[in-house]
């Protein structure tokens, strides 16, 4: 204990110490102990330094990075306009290439300061204090300050601009908590407290503008990023030329990217398939597990894969008859035989799932037991529903999803359980566009639900009372299930924080709103001539900048 | 001539016009070419009616190893589900071909979705044609103008609309098959009316005071069925793509019961995996399509011929 005390410094959080010794007891993993240290301001390198004092350096026989070439990857290009009003992966991975974000959350799940070089956190959390890089410059050679930050955040908080930053940052309290300090200090005073203020500010919307952008940003392609939009066409390609003076050094001591050029091609899945086994891209980008079975014996392909809580929930409007009794919605979880689900679904590429929308790839995840396929008890509990409302099984209901990518199997796959459950689904399966027209809508459906990367930040936007009419598709809110959110959005310690996601999961389980069998093993297929590239669990590109290519 | 020869004539002129059903029904076997068309329609005919009392699995249930190649016990082997697929195709046969649910699921009529839509374009079609080729005047010019903005506008729009006024089900799909049809067949029965209306028998039959609906349906409807025949032959395997597209969009026939576009699109994803189930119900369509070409042509070659 005195030698962690010696240790302390003294802008670090006082969490800190106790995060440590937790740690030192075994209490919380190595990557719990890195992701809460570095949220809380710890710098990276110290955070690794203290879990692997004597941690052998990376390996010598690692190739030195080569540089030149033109990356290219097959993937659809929607309309970009205000980088804040990003909905979509796709765009945001053009975009992020261009500009950057405060933090960054990489490929282990763990957030890091970028743009930002440290926060410190109050005890309480209700202050945060964000000191921002210098000698960071725009591509258009301004330097970066504390002015573009705050400009960029009230984009954000800006309810004419439209960005789902909005929402998630509901917590500051608007504009007005937010103070400069100096040039490159910036506090933000909330009105409750968050933990996930680091992993926020990675949220995909959330790069630094700067202060004189007008709102498009194909016409002002302004960013402190490692490349320079040289081109974009909406449904056809966008192409990035690298940078000459941005401020991250390489390995070899010049600044990164090592690529010469970026190329992003639109195009669909099988396009983007046949693409990649013709040698035209260089990244088969979001592989359906059909893609992974057609590609993982190619001698010119690389796998890369990390676990996510990227998900299939199967969600039940909870307003609405028959899902709006625990005992319909209890059933329905019952019918699900989540093994053979993975299987169907995804060639068992995943890990099987509670019905509940906390991940084990979330930090203080509560280990709990994968629900048996029990269609008896869910027969019973269906015959008693249908005794009291007059009505006979199987109950006929139906189940809406999208033809994209592991959902028709999960559906197919329910029908066929469900059957003896004593449920009849009758499935309604559109094309993509045509469901996520009417995904808050539908009675019940299978939404597809992106990683993000701590529970906190998923379980406000979709199951509180002030998510519904935005992304609370299911309506359910639950006041004990809120104040323990509240609760585990304000806590720091570790196992205090992991004993309330207990509690979460077991209401979920008990009476919340979606079935679910499996979370998703992303996985980004490359050429083998790509290096430094790393599957990230929300398809975000975040590496480019020191990806390389050989030959 | 004497009164024996006229007589013979005669005899055989009326064995001309009113020949007996048997003496139909053998004209497919004088033409080679459609004895091969019947032959391959009814080989699916007879493969469907065998699937509504037995298929070897349920076409359905998940049962086997997903992606297996054909096998002692699985035949065609097993799709990206782990079904088995000569029971899929089988079943399959039943949806185009054979039977249509009725609206709640539980009951069914005979006849297949594809059946019912191509003679519901068949009947909507001709009734418009005739109507548009031997009125001519103004009912012509508004009939073809209706009809011309209707193909003109995109056939998947079209089925669109259809579907979201209506709902999904396998009566909105031949409403759909109708609809999206009747245009085409429109046209090429007011092409052919046009041109029928021209002889002399339609001279006479007007000289006789006959109704135009008598005229458009006992004097030219007769004469013009050859091409409609193939005309409509074609369109079933038309539908037979279509109930695949819309099964692609999600608005057809939905899922898990298969049909061969719905096979088709399905395993597509897994194509560079298993080409299997992809060819098998892909075969099946191409069979039963060149089937109904072959079956329609040398039914009208044989037709003409008769008519000569």
């Amino acid at each position: 204990m005195e030698i962690i005390k010696r240790k302390d410094r003294k802008d670090a959080h006082p969490y800190i110490p106790e995060l440590k010794e937790l740690y030192q007891k075994g209490r919380v993993t190595r990557r719990e102990f890195l992701r809460n240290a570095t949220l809380l301001g710890m710098s990276a390198a110290a955070a690794y330094a203290f879990i692997s004092p004597f941690a052998p350096k990376k390996a010598m026989a690692a190739a030195m990075p080569k540089r030149g070439g033109t990356w290219k990857c097959g993937m659809s290009l929607q309309l970009i306009d205000h980088p804040a009003r990003l909905s979509w992966t796709e765009g945001a991975n053009v975009v992020r290439q261009v500009s950057e974000y405060l933090s960054d959350t990489g490929p282990d799940n763990i957030t890091r300061p970028w743009l930002c070089e440290k926060w410190v956190a109050s005890e309480d959390l209700k202050t945060w204090d964000l000191y921002i890089r210098k000698g960071v410059k725009f591509n258009d050679g301004q330097v970066m300050t504390a002015d573009d930050v705050i400009f960029t955040m009230n984009e954000w908080l800006n309810k004419d601009v439209g960005s789902s930053m909005l929402g998630l940052l509901s917590y500051w309290g608007g504009p007005q908590n937010i103070e400069k300090v100096d040039d490159y200090h910036i506090r933000l005073h909330l009105v409750s407290p968050n933990i996930g203020v680091p992993e926020h500010l990675w949220h995909y919307p959330g790069v630094i503008l700067p202060r004189n952008f007008e709102g498009d940003f194909i016409k002002q392609p302004v960013g402190t990023g490692p490349f320079i939009l040289e081109e974009f066409a909406e449904g056809e390609r966008a192409v990035l030329k690298a940078r000459k003076d941005y401020w991250k050094m390489g390995e070899d001591g010049q600044p990164l990217p090592y690529l010469d050029k970026v190329m992003y091609i639109s195009m669909s899945a099988d396009a983007g398939l046949a693409a990649f086994q013709s040698g035209q891209t260089d990244v088969h980008y979001h592989p359906r597990p059909s893609d992974y079975l057609a590609l993982k014996d190619n001698p010119m392909a690389k796998i890369l894969t990390v676990d996510s809580s990227y998900c299939y929930p199967i969600r039940m409007r909870v307003d609405l008859p028959p899902w709006d009794d625990n005992r319909v919605r209890t059933a329905l979880k019952l019918c699900q035989d989540r093994k053979k689900t993975l299987q169907l679904a995804a060639y068992g590429l995943g890990k099987l799932a509670i019905d509940a929308h906390i991940s084990p790839a979330h930090p203080a995840y509560c280990e709990k037991p994968i629900p048996a396929y029990n269609p008896k008890k869910a027969k019973e509990l269906l015959q008693a529903y249908a005794s009291e409302k007059g009505l006979k099984l199987p109950l006929k209901v139906k189940l809406a999803t999208k033809n994209d990518e592991a959902e028709p199997e999960i559906a197919q796959t329910l029908k066929q359980t469900a059957l003896a459950g004593g449920f009849d689904i009758k499935l309604d399966i559109t094309e993509a566009g045509g469901y996520w027209d009417r995904w808050t809508e539908v009675d019940l459906g299978i939404t597809s639900w992106t990683h993000r990367s701590i529970a906190t930040m998923v379980l406000p936007l979709a199951y509180t009372k002030e998510s519904i009419g935005a992304w609370n598709e299911t309506r359910w809110y639950d006041d004990e299930f809120s104040a323990l959110l509240k609760d585990a959005e304000a806590q720091l310690d570790v196992e205090k924080r992991r004993s309330i996601m207990c509690k979460l999961e077991d209401i979920m389980q008990e009476r919340g709103p979606i079935a679910l069998s499996y979370w998703v093993q992303i996985m980004e297929i490359v050429n083998k001539r790509v290096h430094g590239m790393e599957a990230h669990p929300t398809h975000m590109h975040t590496t480019l900048r020191s990806t390389w290519l050989d030959g | 001539m004497n009164a024996e020869a006229a007589a013979n004539e005669e005899n055989k002129s009326e064995k001309r016009t009113k020949p007996s059903l048997w003496k139909t029904i053998s004209i497919i076997f004088e033409s080679r070419v459609a004895t091969i068309g019947m032959v391959m329609v009814a080989f699916w005919v007879i493969v469907g009616c065998i699937s509504l009392v037995w298929t070897p699995y349920d076409p359905n249930s998940s049962d086997f190893i997903q992606n297996l190649s054909p096998n002692a016990t699985n035949w065609l082997g097993t799709d990206h589900m782990g079904r088995d697929l000569l029971s899929r195709l089988m079943q399959g046969t039943q949806v185009i071909l054979l039977k249509t649910r009725l609206p709640g699921g539980e009951h069914s009529i005979p006849g297949g979705v594809a059946i019912w839509g191509v003679l519901g374009s068949l009947f909507l079609g001709v009734i418009l044609g005739l109507n548009a080729g031997y009125r001519r005047g103004w009912t012509d010019q508004i009939i073809m103008q209706v009809l011309d903005a209707l193909i003109a506008f995109p056939q998947i729009v079209l089925y669109l609309v259809v579907i979201a006024a209506l709902g999904q089900g396998d009566m909105v799909v031949i409403l759909a098959i109708t609809i999206t049809g009747a245009p085409g067949v429109a046209r090429l029965a007011r092409s052919l009316a046009l041109d029928i209306q021209t002889r002399d028998y339609i001279r006479a039959a007007e000289t006789r005071a006959e109704s135009a609906w008598f005229i458009m349906f006992r004097e030219i409807l007769p004469n013009a069925r050859g091409p409609l025949l193939v005309d409509s032959m074609l369109r079933v395997g038309y539908a037979i793509f279509m109930i695949g597209t819309l099964g692609f969009l999600g608005i057809g026939l939905p899922p898990p019961d298969p049909d061969w576009g719905s096979m088709v699109n399905e395993a597509r994803k897994y194509i560079f995996v298993n080409q299997l189930p992809v060819i098998w119900p892909a075969l099946a369509i191409s069979t039963l399509v060149i089937g109904l070409n072959l079956f329609a042509d040398g039914l009208r070659e044989e037709l003409m011929r008769y008519q000569k």
